[in-house]
């Protein structure tokens, strides 16, 4: 087959003095392949998708050298346009995305302008909001669309223009599991039924290597390694070193075939997979897989926090219900109880009200019915500005959070507003900075993503707060920024804030929080150790949440193989049950 | 915050309309409410506004507008009546006068501004855009920058919200009653809110351009824009309008 995309030794700068965002890369793309992405963050993953559409060298400036060749043209000879009649893309921001207010509009837009007969226009536009399965979405204002609704519309738009490649730059960085697999599927049908070449930059990579049949990795501006999926993650040691994370069940078997335990085939991509290779390597165990539990044992004892022996609750929501005057999600019999030194996740479906429940625990809402009492205060006569020196929240987009022209004074901010004395609040800021190595003296907006989110995480972590409050705070972050945020996010907890976590990645939530709260339609469906509720099918199903692989797994194991693995949340825990099952034989 | 210039879906003859044409019932409004010096002429006017409103059922939206409307027109009032000060005294400083003008600035500013946003309340800013194209021979590239002005304002307010939240969450006072130091602590939030527009405005550009942009001609549109006779009977309306608005 011809490759449809070609680079040949492209290198990068956006602007003389820049380092290169991209160093030398050569790379081709078959047609009809389903290319995923990775790599870390700053690694060039973005300007690689950029020089695909053509927005390099056409729309950023900067220092290109090498070839981009598009179907056998060279980027740099042709137009925009031109190439855009190719290559179609989807950018990471959904809503400067759009160009018209109504779906309708958006996708005639295209149409319009690249002269589409109009006679045909009808049959197209209907072809393509069937194909990613919104056509009731059709005279819907865009505006009023959620996340994953609005993505499945730019992909409507651009696949209306029948182009032969899609690039997607993190086309679920802000939406809930199901949307994302939603939006994954769709690429996936496009890509077998309609042939369409699809290149998909993505961090999480579990879900990508599920669908893609090459991937990418990146790593400062290179190419660094390339292959099938399975190729890819044989090699999670390199993968770790720069940053990039493996699906748990990767970590299994690589773990399992480094110790000699399993045949060193490929890396299991998914639980299934997993399930497979445990259980045939158990099969010669005598023993294993005939009296298979239907109950499980009991649960090992969850090592609690020294919280529990007789502490006072920080934190107390009793029968709270809110409403949004004008509709909106509502919530309703809200109770929970946190202590000093607890991390609670918040888990969930986009709309579950998750996010209105940070808002009733900072103070930016009041309960309707019922009372939130923070560190012994009622919210609901208490102003906001009080709440907030007990209350600290880290927000999903560092750059609303962030307003003063260093990072000093950003840190600083909180503590002087709580009515800090101004040189005590810079003295202990700056102590916070010197521990995230963070650059005092320079403006916050000059810093990268995952730096700016670090400054608003040295602003919370200064005010030294009873709760902390966390609003997916690893969205948009690496591997490796995600685990410096969580992990000094765990430190809080280990010196006695309450931690209370939304977040999406639920292998995240079951590494770090020890109770989880599981919301849906409003409403708590249930409470109580992570490892158990995820463990509860049922109660998953409801609230449609994917339980953490690493769970998911064992649970199978430990009703099919043996009850040794029941109960299981870690990586290590499984590799060692499988260890000690064999040592058995 | 929901938007009061958002399209309110219908189908009355007033949704039905050329965008020109309901563009140019807006102006001959406008028009005439400057023309004219009369109290009848100013409250017809005002009225027709209201009952189109009623006619097209956005009433319910543009009485929200009103509601921010009226206070101005009241505080223009008061001004009125400081400023004037030929006539009879009233009462206090208050003059005949001053009373007659001041009760006109308050129609007038009414009557300006309603008869716009209702239109475009029933009209959806592509269809605006396109028609004023395919009609007004606009070129496409001041159309589309009108449109997508209007169409980020949601989108930045909703950006404003989360900003200011974000910062009352950390304990900046917006809660405040004094307007002045709530200006003050606004201010420094201009700053993030201009670089997430900056950004999403280039954004935007380039997402336009990939779809073909440069190629739009003024025969792109697949739906058609024409005059027709609902359009020269209301256009006719404008110009009694208008005239209406000179004479009394």
């Amino acid at each position: 087959m011809a490759a449809i995309i070609e680079m040949e030794s492209v290198s990068f700068s956006y602007g003389s003095e820049a380092e290169h965002a991209l160093d030398d890369i050569s790379l081709r793309v078959e047609a009809g392949d389903f290319v995923g992405v990775i790599g870390p963050s700053g690694a060039g993953k973005s300007t690689l998708a950029a020089c695909l559409s053509g927005a390099i060298p056409h729309h950023f400036t900067g220092e290109l050298f090498g070839a981009t060749r598009i179907d056998g043209t060279d980027t740099c000879e042709v137009t925009l346009t031109d190439i855009a009649r190719i290559v179609g893309s989807v950018n990471q921001d959904i809503d400067a995305q759009m160009v018209a207010s109504i779906v309708e509009d958006e996708l005639l837009f295209g149409l319009e302008n690249f002269g589409v007969d109009h006679a045909d226009i009808e049959r197209v536009m209907s072809e393509a909001l069937d194909a990613v399965g919104i056509a009731d979405l059709r005279h819907r204002e865009i505006a009023t669309l959620s996340g994953g609704q609005k993505q499945k519309v730019a992909i409507a738009a651009i696949l209306a223009l029948a182009p032969r490649v899609l690039v997607l730059d993190e086309p679920t960085a802000a939406l809930d599991p199901v949307s994302s697999r939603m939006v994954f599927d769709i690429l996936r049908e496009l890509n077998r039924t309609k042939k369409i070449t699809v290149i998909v930059i993505e961090q999480k990579v579990a879900l990508l290597s599920e669908y893609c049949s090459r991937m990418l990795v990146m790593n400062a501006g290179r190419l660094e390694l390339e292959g099938t999926p399975h190729e890819v993650f044989a090699h999670g040691d390199r993968l770790r070193a720069i940053g990039v994370d493996s699906p748990r069940t990767v970590r299994i078997s690589n773990s399992l075939a480094r110790d000699g335990l399993a045949v060193p085939t490929e890396p299991c991509l998914n639980v299934e997979e997993a399930y497979r290779l445990i259980r045939d390597t158990l099969s010669t165990v005598p023993g294993i897989g005939e009296r298979a539990a239907d109950e499980p044992e009991p649960s090992p004892h969850v090592p609690a926090r020294p919280h529990a022996e007789g502490a006072e609750p920080v934190l107390t929501l009793r029968d709270v219900g809110f409403t949004y005057p004008n509709g909106g999600a509502s919530v309703q019999d809200l109770s929970m109880t946190v202590y000093p030194g607890e991390l609670v996740g918040i888990v969930g479906q986009n709309g579950a009200g998750k996010t209105t429940l940070t808002k009733l625990l900072n103070g930016l809402l009041r309960p309707s019915q019922g009372a939130v009492r923070i560190a012994g205060l009622d919210t609901r006569d208490t102003p906001v500005s009080t709440i907030a020196a007990h209350v600290a929240t880290l927000f999903q987009n560092p750059d609303r959070q962030i307003c003063k022209n260093t990072v000093l004074d950003e840190v600083a901010f909180g503590l002087e507003l709580t009515g800090v004395d101004p040189s005590a609040a810079r003295e202990r800021a700056r102590r916070v900075i010197k521990r995230f190595g963070l650059p005092a003296t320079e403006a916050p907006f000059s810093l990268s993503r995952g730096q700016r989110q670090m400054v608003a995480l040295a602003g919370v972590v200064v005010m030294e707060p009873d709760i902390v409050v966390l609003d997916e705070p690893t969205s948009g972050l690496d591997y490796r920024e995600c685990m410096t945020v969580m992990e000094t996010v765990r430190d809080m907890a280990e010196h006695g804030s309450a931690v209370v976590m939304v977040c999406h990645d639920m292998e995240v939530v079951s590494d770090f929080a020890e109770r989880i709260v599981v919301m849906a339609d409003g409403r708590i469906l249930g409470r109580g150790p992570a490892s158990d509720l995820f463990a509860d099918r049922d109660l998953m199903a409801r609230s449609s949440v994917t339980p953490p692989q690493v769970i998911d797994l064992a649970q199978r194991l430990a009703h099919d193989v043996s009850p040794a693995f029941s109960h299981i949340t870690e990586v290590s825990d499984i590799v060692r049950t499988v260890k000690e099952l064999m040592g058995r034989a | 915050m929901l938007n009061v210039i958002d399209y309110v879906p219908g189908d009355t003859l007033l949704h039905r309309l050329n965008p020109v044409t309901k563009l140019a019932l807006a102006a001959a409004i406008i028009i005439a409410t400057f023309l004219s010096d009369t109290y009848a002429a100013l409250v017809g006017l005002l009225a027709f506004t209201l009952l189109l409103a009623v006619y097209a059922g956005v009433f319910g939206r543009l009485a929200r507008l009103l509601k921010l409307l009226v206070p101005v027109a009241l505080i223009m009032l008061v001004l009125q009546l400081i400023f004037v000060r030929s006539g009879e005294t009233l009462f206090a400083f208050v003059t005949d006068a001053g009373l007659v003008t001041g009760g006109k600035a308050c129609l007038r500013l009414l009557g300006v501004a309603l008869p716009l946003v209702l239109m475009l309340m029933v009209t959806k800013l592509n269809d605006l855009a396109n028609a004023c194209v395919e009609q007004l021979h606009l070129p496409y590239k001041y159309a589309f920058t009108f449109t997508t002005a209007l169409r980020f304002v949601p989108v930045f307010s909703q950006e404003m919200n989360a900003i200011i939240e974000a910062q009352t969450a950390r304990g900046v006072a917006y809660d405040t009653n004094n307007p002045f130091k709530k200006m003050k602590l606004m201010l420094p939030l201009c700053v993030p809110l201009l670089i997430s527009s900056v950004s999403k405005t280039d954004a935007t550009a380039l997402a336009a351009e990939q779809r073909g942009f440069y190629l739009r001609t003024r025969a792109s549109s697949y739906k058609r824009y024409p005059i027709v006779g609902r359009d020269v009977v209301t256009l006719v309306v404008c110009v009694a309008l208008i005239a209406l608005g000179f004479v009394l």
